[in-house]
């Protein structure tokens, strides 16, 4: 399999604060990757940069081979941008047939709106008119227009209702069946974990996990052992030296042990004499430990 | 060369399809050619030179609004909602982009120049040779240079709003102050001083040498150059600037 996508060692600065920081990773023909994080985790500065529309303070990337600003990348490319913005004074139709004979092999109009959805209605409008709906159909086809081999999107589905999330992540599939390399951005993780084949875990502008949603869920998805007492200070003292339990928080007056054996922190409960009160057995939502995982990331490494 | 041809008619249709520029630039010079030559007695003592000079006059104020506004406002628009980026990530080139964005404005510019003419031939019968209306209307379109490097000077502003509010207020101070409304000679000895310093003037003065059956002065034309190279400077120098932040 090729390499689409190769970022080595790449870092980016903005005034003193560090967007991201020294992230590698590589890609190959056909993967769908999601790039999972907070807001500010670095998500779309990386694929600013994986655009050409930024250029990184220090390391390379390279997409085919080549500078992502090179023509020969831009033909290969497709992308839908977080904000959403068509040109005025023509209509949908129009756009289309302008933007497609930048490419060299474009998809028809036929195939375009066999993908996006595009409805008649859409085509004739002018896009200024255009609903928020109709502009993200539209702009969804723009970036599909030149028959990209790798497609770029930052945030896609933000604004968008459920049918068009639905029709989006179907059309994503079967570009994905045809052999396309598709990365996104999102921080919703049932998102990455619907659609995507590996997920890059941003936190903080570095790669916290890498891995096939089943391995990134395995890692966070963690059981916990939650309860009250009088003196949560002693306990996260001596519950803290015990190597089973991963991670250890409060959180709404409640202790949350976080480990991959509960049974033994149970017991661990009654032997250190913490004071456990309401005890309960979590096994953990993932939504809420991709959120632990994010903001605990420094007291859990 | 064919995409550059399908880019150009993009960008005319774009701006025919503009209500701002039907309006500033087609419907206002010609109602007010009409209420100055007909309307309201100006007292010219020459009345078909005065039909001929202010015909001038309103074509030159056409091609100069479309030129700051139309073209610096539409800059200021698409970079504002990310257009801009998202033409960066085709694969086609700035140079096209650009280089079709002025044919395009110029074909536009050509546009208006004839429609207003002929409002002219057919409000006030200006007569005219051949020579004459080809003549002047070619200075017209080559003279508005420095106001497309104006209107690109204008479109390097972040706020739509801040470059629609400025482009009007030079727009409108210009084409007053350089005597396009109403001749430089019946304004104050100062304006007039100041006038003959504007872009505006000069690139009015041009066309009504012709009509009068002179060439356009050295002068004219040398202020004119100076203003483009100004414009053009300045639109680098806070290019340079914008991007180093």
């Amino acid at each position: 399999m090729t390499e689409i996508v190769r970022i080595q060692h790449v870092s980016k600065t903005f005034q003193d604060k560090k967007a991201v920081n020294n992230v590698s990773f590589s890609i190959k023909k056909g993967e769908v990757i999601a790039i999972l994080g907070p807001n500010g985790a670095g998500k779309t500065t990386t694929i600013s940069m994986l655009l050409g529309l930024l250029h990184p303070t220090s390391g390379s990337i390279q997409l085919f081979g080549l500078n992502p600003s090179e023509k020969k990348v831009r033909e290969k490319i497709g992308t839908m941008l977080q904000e959403v913005s068509v040109m005025n004074g023509l209509k949908s139709k129009e756009l289309l047939e302008l933007i497609r004979n930048y490419y060299p092999n474009p998809l028809s109009l036929k195939e375009l709106i066999q993908l996006t959805g595009l409805t008649d209605t859409d085509l004739r409008t002018r896009a200024e008119k255009l609903s928020g709906g109709q502009k993200r159909r539209l702009s969804f086809a723009l970036a599909l227009s030149g028959n990209p081999d790798l497609i770029m999107f930052d945030e896609p589905t933000v604004g968008m209702d459920i049918t068009s999330r639905n029709r989006f992540w179907k059309t994503i599939k079967q570009l994905a069946a045809q052999g396309k390399t598709i990365i996104f951005t999102t921080h919703y993780l049932q998102e990455a974990d619907d659609v995507a084949e590996r997920i890059l875990l941003f936190h903080n502008g570095s790669i916290i996990a890498d891995g096939t949603p089943a391995e990134i869920k395995a890692r966070i998805a963690k059981q916990a052992v939650s309860f009250t007492t009088n003196d949560p200070f002693q306990a996260f003292e001596k519950l803290n030296q015990h190597s089973v339990v991963t991670n250890i928080y409060q959180k709404n007056e409640r202790i949350i042990v976080q480990t991959g054996d509960t049974d033994a922190v149970l017991a661990l409960l009654f032997e250190e004499k913490v004071g456990a009160q309401q005890i309960q057995i979590e096994n953990g939502k993932l939504e809420e430990a991709f959120e632990q995982l994010t903001n605990n990331h420094q007291e859990a490494m | 060369m064919k995409i550059l041809r399908l880019q150009c008619k993009a960008e005319i249709l774009r701006v025919l399809r503009n209500p701002y520029f039907v309006f500033w630039s087609l419907l206002m010079p010609i109602v007010f050619y009409f209420i100055f030559t007909k309307v309201v007695n100006t007292g010219a003592p020459d009345k078909a030179e005065w039909q001929a000079h202010y015909l001038m006059s309103m074509t030159a104020f056409s091609v100069m609004g479309s030129s700051i506004m139309t073209l610096g406002i539409r800059i200021v628009q698409e970079r504002q909602h990310g257009w801009a980026t998202f033409m960066r990530l085709t694969p086609l080139s700035d140079t096209v982009y650009f280089t079709a964005q002025m044919m395009g404005q110029t074909v536009i510019h050509l546009f208006s120049i004839i429609v207003i003419f002929t409002a002219g031939a057919l409000i006030n019968g200006v007569s005219l040779t051949a020579l004459e209306w080809i003549s002047s209307g070619a200075w017209i379109l080559i003279a508005s240079t420095p106001f497309l490097a104006l209107g690109t000077l204008i479109g390097l502003m972040r706020r739509v709003e801040t470059a629609a509010g400025i482009s009007n207020v030079i727009y409108m101070a210009m084409a007053v102050a350089g005597g396009m409304w109403m001749p430089l000679e019946i304004m104050p000895k100062i304006m007039q001083t100041i006038g003959k310093w504007l872009p505006s003037y000069n690139f009015g003065n041009g066309a009504w040498a012709i009509v009068q059956g002179n060439a356009p002065e050295w002068r004219n034309i040398l202020i004119l150059i100076a203003y483009l190279v100004l414009f053009m400077l300045l639109s680098k120098y806070i290019r340079r600037k914008q991007e180093a932040m």
